[in-house]
Formats: C-alpha cells, sequence, structure tokens
C-alpha cells in the first residue's frame, strides 16, 4: 500500500543541497524508534544504523533537491539568483518558487531578442513587493528556494516535485520500517549535496566503509515521445543500473541483484543510463574500492517542477532493497 | 606586510618553490614549527586553546605558463597553467625557468595582420616567447621543455589604499596566514601554504587528509568585477568594500550556519564585509570539506579586480578586514562556546 | 616474450568494469616473476616483487580497454549500444565485433549504401546512435543470447608492421603493461631492496577509478606512472615525439620535478633514449588519482609514444615498450642505493 501521506510530507518539505536542515528533521522524526543508532556526520548526512555482526551494507538515498540560490537582492525585490544542482533557463521561465520561510516569488526574465540566448543570469525572481522594508528584512544573497507545486496522484502514478530523491529516502524508510531479521551491519543514508556533486555520499562512504552499498535514486525513462533511447519505462518494476557516467555496476552486483529479484518476484529491468551519476559514484571509488550497484525509479520528466513515477515500480524498489539488506 | 616580496616570487602552479623557501625562512626566523609534506605544502602549527581542529588555507601557486616546444629560430612555445584570459597575454614581459631568464610574449604585428585575424582573440598557440636569441640550440642552453614562466611585474601602491601587483591571488592569503602565525595568538590552528589550487586544488586534499580539520578557512583573493558597464548585479565582490564571504561555489555550498556566524562576528566587531554574489569559481575549500569525514569550511576572500592577470589589484582595506575577521573568528571557535 | 604477452592479451577483452574476465592471462605471465598477487575491490591486479626494505614503489599502467555495452534488441537482429570509454564513432564504421552474451556473438557495424545517402550525408560523420551491430539473428533468437548491459569489442587482429612496429587494439595501456612485465623480468634477475608493485589499474577509460582504490590499497612512496602518449603522425606539429625514440617524460605539477629529474639522469647516464613533454594541469592518467591519493604519492609519467589512438589499430614500436621496461628496473635499483627522503625533500 502506498504511503501518499508520507511521500506528500517528503515532497514537499523544504530543502535544496547545502540546506538540508528541515528535510533532515523530519526524516529523522519519521524514523524515531525505527534505528539502532543514529548519527549526523560532518556535512550532514543522516546515518541510520540496523547493528549486526555480519556483512556491512550501505544503502544511500540523497535528502536534497535542486533549486536556487539568491546571489543578489536588489530594494525593488528583484533577486538574481544562481542554480543550485543541474537546472536550465528555459524550463525555469515563470515558476513559482518558495523560501524555507514560506515567502513566495516568480521567476520571470529581462526583454530579450533572441529567446534562444535565454541564460540563468538574464533571469530574476520577483518577491512580490514594493515595500522596501520588507524586502530588506527578509531576503539575503544565499538564501535559498525550490519548486512550489502540488502534490498530485492518480491509482498508479504521482506526480510532485523533488521525487528526485525524495521517492528514494520514501523507499529507504519504508525499507527501515520493515528492516528485515538478519546479521547483516545495515547503514541507511540519507545523503546531502548529492544534486551538486554527491558529495555527501562521499564522506559518508569514507566513514561507513561498507562491503557493499547500493544507491536509490531515480533514472530517465526512455517511455514518452520522441523521449531518449534508453529501455526503462514506468511500470517495469525496479530499474537495476548497469551503467552511468559515474559507474559501471559490479558484475558482482548486478547478478545479486537480479538474483534477488528474480527469487522474490520483484519485477525489474535493467538500466544504462548515458548521462548522470548517483552516489554509487563516490562512494563505489571509496578506500580500496566498494562493490556497489543502484536501484533506480523510473521516472519522467527530471529535475522538473513536475517529477512523475509510478507506485508500482516504487514497491518493487523497497522489496528489493529489502531483500539485499537480507541477503548474506 | 610580507606581501610585496611575496608577489614579486615565481611559483607557478607545480613550481612553487621560490614562495615555499620565502614561507619557510619566514616561519623559521619566527620559531613556528612546520613541516613541508609529500606534494610540497607547508603545514604551519600554532598552538594554543583548543577546542576543535582549525585549517586555514592559502594557495602559495599563481596561475602562469610552461614551455612545451621551442622552435628552429629558437622562439619557445608554450601552454598557460591555470585559467588564462589569452588576451592578457598579448605583449608582456616574462621571466623563463629557474634562472628567470627575460623574456617577451611576441606575436604578429597588426600590420601583417589580416583582417581576419583582428576581428579574433589571438589564440595560444599563435604567441611565443622571445628571449633574444637566434637559434633551438641557443635557446636550448637556457630553457627546457617542462620549464615554468611567471609574468614579470613588480608590485606597486597607487591610489587610495590599492595594490597593483601579480599573483595576488593568493599570496594575500599567504600574507595573511603569515601574519597570524606570527602574532603567536593563544588558539589552536594550523596555517596550511598549498601547492596547485589553480590546476585543480590538488594540495589542499592531501593536507586535509593528514590535519583532519573540524573547520576549514580559506583565505582567498577572489573575482571582483566592479568595473564601469557591468550591472549591479553582475558585480561578485566590490572592492574596498571589506572582507568577501563565499556562500555557494562550483566546488563547494557553504555551510550556512557557519557563513552567517562569521558575518555577525564581522558585525559585532565592525568589520567590513561583503558577501561574494557569484555561484562560479572554486577553490581549496572545494577538497577540504569532503576529506575523510568531512568538515565545516569557509571562503573569506580578498576581492581581486584584475585577477590571473599582471596586473591584480587590491585594496590594503580589504585585506586588513580579512586578516581581523580571520583572527577573530579562530579566537570565537576556540574559546569553547558555541558559535560556530 | 613481451610480444607473445602482448598479442595476447590484445587478443582478449578487458573493457573497464569487465577487467576480471580474462584475468588468467595476465597472471599466467607476472607470477613468475613476481612473489606475490592480490586484488583491490575494483578489479585492478596488483603483483608485488618483494624487497629487502619498507620502501614500496607502485608501478602503474591501466589493463582496461575501450568497448561497447548493447542498450537495445531490435527488431530484425540488431543491436543498440553505447561507449564505455571515449569512442571516436568514426573508427566503428564497417567495423567487425564480438558480443559477449551468453556465447560468443559475431557481428557486424554497417552503413546504409552511398546509392542511398545524400552528398550531404556522407560529409557527415556518424554519431553513436546511428551504428547499430548486424547479428544476422532474429530478434528472438538474440534475445535467448544477448542481454542488455553486455559488452562488445571491435575484433582486430595484432599485426607485425616494418621492423619492431607492431597494431592492434588496446595498445593503450596494454603496451604499459608490458613495460611493466619487462620490469619485472629485469627486477626478478636482481636483488632489489624495493616492494615494486606492478598494478594492472581497472577502469581507467570511464574515469581513473581502479588507480584510486589500488593506490589507496598500496599506500606506495613513489608512483610510477605509465600510459601512451601521441606518437608523431603526418597531421602533427614537426617536433612531436615520435615511434622508436624511447619514452616521453612528463614534466608539469601532477609529477614530483626532483624524482623526474632523478629518472632522466638514470636515462642519461645509462644513455636509454628519452622524449619530452609539458603537461600544465591534467594529464589524463592514472597520476590524476595517484597523486592526491592518502596524503599524496610523488609520481613520475612515462608515455609510450601510440599512433591513432582509441582505434582498433593503435601503432607503437616494440622497440620502445622494451627500453621503458628496462630503464624502469635501472632507475629502482638506483633509487635503492640512494636516499629517497633527500630526493622527495622540498
Amino acid at each position: 500500500m502506498f504511503n501518499s501521506e508520507l511521500m506528500k510530507k517528503l515532497s514537499d518539505c523544504f530543502g535544496p543541497s547545502g540546506r538540508e536542515k528541515l528535510i533532515r528533521e523530519m526524516i529523522m522524526d519519521e524514523i524515531k524508534g525505527l534505528a539502532d543508532e543514529i548519527t549526523i556526520d560532518p556535512l550532514g548526512n543522516l546515518i541510520a544504523r540496523k547493528k549486526g555482526n555480519g556483512k556491512k551494507i550501505l544503502f544511500s538515498a540523497h535528502m536534497d533537491q535542486i533549486g536556487l540560490i539568491v546571489t543578489h537582492v536588489d530594494e525593488k525585490g528583484f533577486l538574481r539568483f544562481a542554480n543550485v544542482g543541474g537546472l536550465n533557463a528555459k524550463e525555469l521561465l515563470g515558476l513559482r518558487m518558495v523560501f524555507d520561510n514560506g515567502l513566495e516569488g516568480v521567476i520571470c526574465q529581462e526583454e530579450l531578442k533572441d529567446k534562444e540566448k535565454l541564460k540563468i543570469s538574464k533571469l530574476f525572481l520577483d518577491v512580490a513587493s514594493t515595500d522596501k522594508e520588507f524586502i530588506k528584512k527578509n531576503f539575503r544573497t544565499g538564501d535559498m528556494c525550490v519548486f512550489k507545486t502540488e502534490y498530485y496522484e492518480t491509482d498508479d502514478c504521482v506526480i510532485c516535485k523533488a521525487a528526485d530523491d525524495r521517492i528514494g529516502c520514501y523507499i529507504l524508510i519504508e525499507a527501515l520500517k520493515k528492516h528485515p531479521p538478519t546479521e547483516n551491519d545495515v547503514y541507511y543514508v540519507f545523503s546531502v549535496q548529492e544534486e551538486v556533486g554527491c558529495r555527501g555520499a562521499k564522506t559518508a562512504g569514507y566513514i561507513i566503509d561498507p562491503d557493499l552499498a547500493i544507491a536509490i535514486d531515480v533514472t530517465a525513462t526512455g517511455d514518452t515521445p520522441d523521449g531518449i533511447k534508453m529501455d526503462v519505462k514506468l511500470g517495469g518494476g525496479a530499474a537495476i543500473k548497469l551503467k552511468d557516467n559515474s559507474i559501471i555496476t559490479h558484475p558482482v552486483v548486478k547478478d545479486l541483484l537480479t538474483e534477488l529479484a528474480e527469487e522474490n518476484k520483484i519485477k525489474y529491468q535493467y538500466e544504462i543510463l548515458e548521462f548522470g551519476g548517483t552516489d554509487a559514484g563516490p562512494i563505489h571509488t571509496s578506500k580500496e574500492g566498494v562493490p556497489s550497484g543502484v536501484i533506480s525509479i523510473p521516472t519522467r520528466n527530471l529535475h522538473t517542477s513536475g517529477e512523475i513515477f509510478n507506485k508500482f515500480d516504487v514497491e518493487e524498489c523497497i522489496k528489493l532493497v529489502i531483500a539485499t539488506a537480507e541477503k548474506e | 606586510m610580507f606581501l610585496k616580496e611575496l608577489t614579486e616570487l615565481s611559483g607557478v602552479s607545480g613550481c612553487e618553490y621560490e614562495v615555499r623557501n620565502y614561507i619557510k625562512s619566514k616561519l623559521t626566523d619566527m620559531g613556528c614549527e612546520f613541516y613541508v609534506d609529500k606534494l610540497g605544502n607547508i603545514i604551519a602549527h600554532n598552538k594554543g586553546r583548543k577546542n576543535k581542529t582549525i585549517m586555514l588555507a592559502a594557495h602559495m601557486d599563481e596561475v602562469g605558463l610552461i614551455v612545451t616546444n621551442i622552435d628552429s629560430d629558437g622562439f619557445i612555445k608554450f601552454e598557460a597553467v591555470g585559467g588564462i584570459d589569452q588576451r592578457v597575454l598579448n605583449s608582456k614581459p616574462v621571466l623563463v625557468g629557474e634562472k628567470k631568464i627575460p623574456g617577451v610574449i611576441g606575436s604578429k604585428a597588426i600590420h601583417l595582420m589580416s583582417s581576419d585575424e583582428k576581428e579574433k582573440a589571438l589564440p595560444i598557440d599563435k604567441m611565443y616567447i622571445d628571449i633574444g636569441t637566434s637559434s633551438k640550440s641557443e635557446t636550448e642552453k637556457l630553457v627546457n621543455i617542462g620549464d615554468y614562466v611567471s609574468f614579470k611585474s613588480s608590485y606597486a601602491e597607487f591610489g587610495d589604499n590599492l595594490i597593483k601587483a601579480k599573483a595576488l591571488d593568493d599570496r594575500t592569503g599567504c600574507s595573511i596566514i603569515l601574519e597570524l602565525l606570527s602574532q603567536k595568538l593563544d588558539a589552536d590552528f594550523y596555517g596550511v601554504f598549498t601547492v596547485m589550487e589553480e590546476v585543480g586544488l590538488r594540495g589542499a586534499e592531501t593536507a586535509a587528509y593528514q590535519l583532519e580539520p573540524d573547520l576549514g578557512l580559506v583565505l582567498e583573493g577572489t573575482v571582483c568585477a566592479d568595473m564601469p558597464e557591468v550591472e549591479e548585479h553582475d558585480k561578485s565582490t566590490l572592492i574596498g568594500k571589506g572582507a568577501a564571504l563565499s556562500l555557494m561555489d562550483n566546488t563547494t555550498v557553504y555551510d550556512i550556519d557557519l557563513v552567517r556566524s562569521i558575518a555577525k562576528i564581522a558585525e559585532d566587531n565592525n568589520i567590513m564585509y561583503q558577501y561574494r554574489k557569484s555561484a562560479a569559481g572554486g577553490n581549496d575549500a572545494g577538497v577540504i570539506h569532503k576529506t575523510k569525514n568531512g568538515a565545516k569550511a569557509a571562503a573569506i576572500s580578498v576581492p581581486c579586480r584584475y585577477i590571473h592577470s599582471p596586473v591584480s589589484v587590491a585594496s590594503k582595506k580589504d585585506i586588513e578586514s580579512v586578516l581581523l575577521l580571520t583572527k577573530l573568528v579562530i579566537l570565537e571557535n576556540q574559546k569553547g562556546e558555541k558559535h560556530v | 616474450m613481451l610480444k607473445e604477452f602482448l598479442f595476447e592479451v590484445c587478443s582478449n577483452h578487458f573493457v573497464s568494469g569487465f577487467e576480471h574476465i580474462n584475468g588468467d592471462i595476465i597472471k599466467r605471465y607476472f607470477q613468475p616473476y613476481t612473489d606475490s598477487f592480490e586484488k583491490d575491490k575494483l578489479g585492478s591486479y596488483i603483483f608485488k616483487s618483494s624487497g629487502s626494505s619498507d620502501r614500496k614503489i607502485m608501478l602503474a599502467a591501466h589493463i582496461d580497454e575501450i568497448g561497447l555495452m548493447i542498450t537495445k534488441i531490435l527488431e530484425g537482429g540488431f543491436l543498440s549500444f553505447i561507449s564505455v570509454g571515449g569512442i571516436n564513432p568514426a573508427s566503428l564504421v564497417a567495423q567487425e565485433v564480438t558480443i559477449y552474451g551468453k556465447d560468443t556473438i559475431f557481428g557486424v557495424i554497417g552503413i546504409k549504401p552511398p546509392h542511398i545517402t545524400s552528398e550531404e550525408e556522407r560529409k557527415k560523420p556518424h554519431k553513436m546512435k546511428e551504428l547499430f551491430i548486424d547479428t544476422g539473428y532474429s530478434k528472438e533468437e538474440l534475445e535467448k543470447l544477448v542481454t542488455i548491459g553486455d559488452i562488445a569489442t571491435v575484433n582486430r587482429e595484432p599485426l607485425s608492421l616494418q621492423g619492431s612496429v607492431i597494431s592492434a587494439k588496446a595498445f593503450d595501456d596494454r603496451a604499459c603493461v608490458t613495460v611493466m612485465l619487462e620490469t619485472a623480468k629485469e627486477l626478478k634477475k636482481i636483488s632489489h631492496k624495493s616492494n615494486v608493485y606492478f598494478t594492472a589499474t581497472a577502469q581507467e577509460e570511464t574515469g581513473i577509478r581502479g588507480a584510486k582504490t589500488s593506490s589507496y590499497k598500496i599506500a606506495p612512496d613513489i608512483g610510477i606512472v605509465l600510459d601512451v602518449g601521441f606518437g608523431k603522425t603526418p597531421d602533427m606539429p614537426s617536433d612531436s615525439p615520435e615511434l622508436g625514440k624511447g619514452p616521453i617524460v612528463a614534466y608539469g605539477g601532477r609529477l614530483n620535478s626532483k624524482l623526474t629529474k632523478k629518472f632522466v639522469d638514470v636515462c642519461k647516464k645509462y644513455n636509454y633514449p628519452l622524449q619530452y613533454e609539458a603537461v600544465p594541469a591534467i594529464t589524463g592518467t592514472d597520476t590524476e588519482a595517484l597523486q592526491i591519493s592518502r596524503d599524496g604519492i610523488p609520481c613520475i609519467l612515462l608515455s609510450i609514444p601510440l599512433r591513432y589512438m582509441h582505434t582498433s589499430v593503435e601503432t607503437i614500436d616494440l622497440y620502445d615498450v622494451e627500453i621503458t621496461g628496462k630503464a624502469i628496473a635501472r632507475f629502482i635499483n638506483e633509487l635503492d642505493n640512494s636516499d629517497l627522503e633527500e630526493i622527495l625533500c622540498f
């Protein structure tokens, strides 16, 4: 049964890269009492551990989302900004954004002759106020904002912002709730700063130094009109990543995940992504190396204010995470 | 002030020995404990009251050129080391190699250029260094492939408290750390003079690996674009407006609580500061904050106009602000009260 | 023996991430000359030649090669693919390939015939996504044999050209693995103080990954990185390094200048030919990882001149391989008798 309430809460919670305080607190609250040990490392990764004497397994889903950082506030209420994570100017135009204090703005552009040349530096955020005092008091260089969009769902799919990677967080929370009896020493990591270069995972991987690492993150799909050429589709089940720019999945891990999926009748599909990377990138080259892989959630319309995923795929991912946690 | 002497030394990334030797001798003079690590970083230790491990970092290296070839007439071909806009190279005096052979960067005279050529910035591979020799063998006696080349530009003071020199990025940081070490504060910190920042933050990573800091403070010379015809929001920093605090760049999202706490220290002590209004660029904080278990990091910078050119400009007042603010941040953090 | 090894190892595949499949070949050649063997967790091969002191010297040359990965099985028995590592799609046109599925399958990469290709089209090089492997099977048959994620490589028999010049795929960087074999052979003849780690690193082509994990594991005092460099062809400047004139020694910030100078001095002393290059910043070799491993590893970088890099007809002079292997053995021997601390001190 899909826990819509939890997913909505996760999607709505503020947490762009480097500003994960609120989302971290929300997840901590959600997993209270479930883990044997909960720590926060120096970069802010939330690490929930289920102790055991066996194999050390690290699961990682990132808490942070893409957003904008204010670089300049002028007294008329126009804010200049830079992107935090992969965003491009054309997709931003006209969107509503919200700050951690609940204040909002809308993205506007300078009058441009050549619309093709639209760059983020030509956009600004209008925060809807002509009151200089209000602006001075409420907006500072360094503030961040994120998309403002409503969570929406149908029977089988969800549209929301920050599905990347709150859906991964959702999967880890649900898996932690159903953590199987096992001798394995399992670390559920809710990482920071993935969108700006998988930075949190680098330190978490170093600290934990696991025997096996699995990142849980979204991946693109090839099932949209004139979309990218790849086999992954919504409803096709958990995607087992074979390659992206950050990793070639360790053959042992590929076989492990495939066997677990088949043994447990979990629907799965293989994924090869020609771009991008996940937390598994820095983790698998940590220290002497860590056999690593990725369980991906097929997601359409990535890095936009309305990302779309399928609930069935999510359920299959949870099952695969649990099966992996249990495997000796 | 160590800045004049520091800027007049050569120290292109990967060839920092002149700067290193100078700093080593100053540290020895002031009786400061230090060692040089395997990559050539100097790690100096100021012992004092301690709550956490603080690492101050400034890079010794500067952008410059490297000799790639000597042509049959004895002219020297080169490539840039670090990010240099090729347009600043035209007609500059330079010093080549350890022997500091003087030379000039030459190119085709404008009279001989086609109208097409005049329209385009001259690419680096169309420029060459002329040291006054007339044959390959003559040049080879003085210069080898792999020799480093630095700008020849002397330190000068001008205008209202301004300085012109090369390599203000980051000899300003080096001079501030030296100054702080000479003050013998009763607060523990490591002053690290790193190598090869300009070619990929190389030295800082291994230094952080050794020190495992809780707090990294990077002292930099940073981009300043307060020139005519630049729009207000594009002026990443303003000269003379104080220490620039970084919020985000290509390598780091700075810990916001730490940055705001540093701003508060500046406000409480009437030190001029500004936020760096750009998310581009990067510095040693990028590797310091994610080495091993990770660390909190901040960058406190001196705005430098015409950075990465032989005529960089900075304000003595800003250097003073960075020095004072950094000192207070160290003292605050080693006091034992949870300020940062 | 060097040629035999090189030809055998280049007739088998070691695509990045799949270096474990044909590892026995490397072991068979290296083990007679070394004392112990282990792997890091990404699959780099580490052969240790034990010495009498604590000093550790790491040699690194990557064993992996660029290859293809199957992304889709299409109607008519065609396969879509992407590259693993950087391949110029132009070099794939009209090649024979082997797909390593449940079985090894033969295929060809063909293009549309000139009769139906416009003048305009012919001027443009192909993109990877416009190329397909033709297996001759039906889709149904093919699905039984091939799975998404299987790898493929271009078929190429190693060729002996004139003199000691040879040509094959994947000389980048197996020419340098062969250099290590020569060094191991030379060191076997003498008693050496340093512990020497011959490391055939994994996944260099996809991001210098195996060098990162293997250097962390070994934690050596110094590193000698071996890779291939661009050998002179008619389209390059006249003073470019050439085949048959010895290894190219690199100068630049990624390398330790005093250690490099020591190597150059040793070569001059024993009349080994050398060529030189300046590398201002990124070398694109295992040096990137080694230099900043743990608290830092002072490195030198030597390159074997090679023509037509990242194609199936990479061409080298075996003389350069042999001479470089011998020069390194001599260098290690000289280092054993010098004060390394002194050389490495700033």
